[in-house]
């Protein structure tokens, strides 16, 4: 239902969303930074208000070009089969990333910061879903 | 399940009708059309119907 609703959801109303959120961060960014909340190095910024902030307006940077170059795009049933199958496939590599993690981290503890694995994961996930997509789409 | 076999092409060329036609009349892609075409995708049923309505068939007689 949830995605139906985002399907179907008006291009305007999807942008004012876009930014909404990118401006949320800037204003947590601001936050933090004003409460002094989180203040040691993160992900090379000097606090976390920092690297939200940076995140924010980099947002609005990608959002803003995204509106003002994208393409209409046509998107038919056999694309989304194959989005589907793409989202099983990346799912899958995070069970089994998972599992094998858990395996080496009890062979030898795993010293990196939380954040920073979070954000290599998410980018090993991106680019499983990514490679997965266009073979599928090749094989297709 | 994927149907190997269909008679889209068939019906298509009867009506001498390229691919690209097709795809705009169904409003998919060309690429969906090849990919029916030679069997490596089965169609999702209001598709299906689609095809039966622009070639005036049954689906049964595009797909077996």
């Amino acid at each position: 239902m949830w995605k139906i609703y985002l399907i179907k959801m008006e291009q305007k109303t999807r942008i004012t969303l876009k930014y909404a959120w990118v401006f949320g961060f800037i204003l947590l960014g601001i936050i933090l930074n004003y409460l002094n909340v989180g203040g040691s190095e993160f992900v090379g910024f000097t606090s976390v208000g920092s690297w939200l902030i940076y995140v924010g307006f980099m947002g609005v940077f990608i959002i803003t070009l995204q509106t003002i170059f994208k393409k209409k795009r046509q998107t038919d049933e056999r694309m989304e089969f194959i989005a589907t199958k793409a989202l099983k496939i990346t799912f899958l590599f995070l069970i089994i990333g998972a599992f094998v993690l858990m395996i080496i981290d009890g062979i030898k503890t795993i010293i990196i910061p939380y954040h920073m694995f979070m954000s290599y994961m998410i980018c090993v996930l991106l680019v499983i879903y990514f490679i997965s997509y266009k073979f599928l789409i090749w094989r297709n | 399940m994927i149907l190997k076999k269909n008679k889209l092409k068939e019906y298509r060329e009867k009506d001498k009708m390229t691919q690209e036609k097709l795809a705009l009349r169904t409003g998919v892609t060309r690429q969906t059309i090849i990919s029916i075409e030679s069997g490596k995708y089965t169609p999702s049923l209001p598709l299906a119907l689609k095809f039966g309505r622009i070639f005036h068939c049954n689906v049964e007689d595009l797909f077996n």
